[in-house]
């Protein structure tokens, strides 16, 4: 089935695709390429519709799973972050005409591009899909995260394009109702700046939209409350902790 | 979903509630998270196997529903529809294109899916769906076992091929047909 439109392409051969498309069966560059036509062409759109409209019965029939005890407040949390970053990208782009790159830039400024690559194709009302190749992508500089036994625990990588990721090097335990949370620090008369808080030990973009970024600058994880630590201050054993330097 | 009276009543809170978090209101997304949650982490945990990353994954589609609301188009579709479509979408992205950072050992794909989630185990929980039940029932039940895997599980083409033992080819042509009946069928 080919991707591309196709003047040959039947009712039928469309429908086969937007039905393989919403059985999660298109993958990769394919995946990004149709999620585009669908955008693009309403028949497509319609037939994609029908189709998750008619498979959602299946849904229907997963077992509920109670949510755990955390989960609602990782969610308002996260929120409660993004909200004002979010306010300001739409302000902006609307002043600027509303244009898609003046929304896309909303967004880098907004959050990390892994969201952002979800985040698109929500604009395209359909689905995601690796709309970033991290690997492609070298980072500008990177801090690596040393425990107190100097034990490389996570690097910190920074791009030219304003992403700033923190990658975990190992498993980092953390206690039942905590989390962990990166802190940067560039001016100790201002003090240290959370710029993310994630459940556990995984990839996450971080949140320095507002913030400066250079050189020596100190990024630290310390295991705060599921919620972030409540002072705006770190206030637990501080996990590891390292400062940036240039990549060659 | 069902066209009974609860579940169309039901649609019609989650469209309101939609509506309600395009303005702002975050009250109106804990609505949708009491009324949805479970079933969200259920339909994650079928694609995603861990918990830990089913519970990911609808983290991330309830930040993207509240960020996203005023998108939601009545017009194109069910509300509900437009949830799951954002969970999936994530849940595959997980399952598929971000390398995970933890030690993992095995590929989630080759990991033991629960026997509830097998095609057949869901068939029969189907038979409140009728006309997909129908449908689906008109398909050899090996070709329709192809079809569900695919969405329940949410396996690759080369997965499905792995996991049957079939060639590549004739799981593609196989799921392909299967999706002309089905079409024919639903209308």
């Amino acid at each position: 089935m080919s991707i591309t439109p196709d003047r040959d392409e039947t009712p039928q051969d469309r429908d086969v695709l937007a039905g393989e498309y919403v059985l999660g069966l298109v993958e990769g560059a394919d995946r990004n390429a149709l999620e585009q036509r669908i955008e693009q062409e309403p028949a497509l759109a319609a037939s994609v519709e029908s189709w998750r409209d008619h498979l959602a019965a299946i849904d229907a029939t997963a077992r509920p799973i109670p949510p755990s005890p955390g989960l609602w407040s990782r969610i308002e949390a996260e929120i409660a972050a993004i909200l004002p970053a979010a306010e300001r990208g739409r302000s902006k782009a609307i002043k600027a005409g509303n244009t898609l790159a003046n929304w896309w830039n909303s967004l880098f400024v907004w959050r990390g591009a892994a969201f952002a690559g979800a985040l698109a194709v929500i604009l395209l009302a359909i689905g995601l899909n690796g709309a970033l190749d991290r690997a492609k992508r070298q980072p500008l500089m990177v801090a690596v995260l040393l425990t107190d036994t100097n034990v490389a625990a996570a690097v910190v990588n920074t791009f030219a394009d304003g992403r700033v990721e923190m990658v975990p090097l190992q498993n980092i335990a953390v206690p039942e109702g905590r989390a962990l949370e990166i802190w940067t620090l560039w001016d100790r008369a201002v003090g240290p700046r959370s710029v993310g808080l994630i459940d556990r030990a995984r990839t996450t973009p971080l949140r320095l939209d507002q913030l400066p970024l250079g050189k020596d600058q100190l990024f630290e994880i310390t295991i705060e409350p599921a919620t972030g630590s409540p002072t705006g201050r770190p206030t637990g054993p501080i996990v590891a902790k390292g400062t940036t330097a240039q990549t060659l | 979903m069902a066209s009974d009276t609860a579940s169309t009543q039901k649609a019609g809170e989650i469209e309101a509630a939609l509506l309600a978090c395009a303005s702002g209101d975050k009250s109106a997304l804990r609505r949708i998270y009491d009324a949805e949650c479970p079933r969200m982490i259920g339909v994650a945990q079928r694609l995603l196997r861990r918990r830990a990353l089913a519970e990911e994954a609808v983290q991330d589609a309830f930040v993207l529903i509240w960020r996203h609301a005023a998108r939601f188009d009545p017009q194109r579709g069910a509300g509900l529809t437009w949830i799951y479509a954002i969970l999936r979408n994530r849940a595959l992205s997980i399952l598929r294109d971000e390398k995970r950072t933890e030690l993992s050992e095995t590929p989630i794909a080759d990991e033991t899916a629960s026997e509830e989630d097998d095609p057949e185990t869901v068939m029969t929980k189907l038979s409140d769906a009728k006309a997909l039940h129908a449908c689906l029932e008109t398909l050899p039940e090996q070709r329709r076992g192809l079809v569900l895997l695919a969405f329940v599980q949410g396996l690759t083409h080369g997965e499905i091929a792995g996991r049957l033992k079939l060639p590549i080819g004739s799981v593609k042509s196989w799921i392909r047909r299967s999706l002309i009946t089905l079409k024919e069928c639903l209308g």
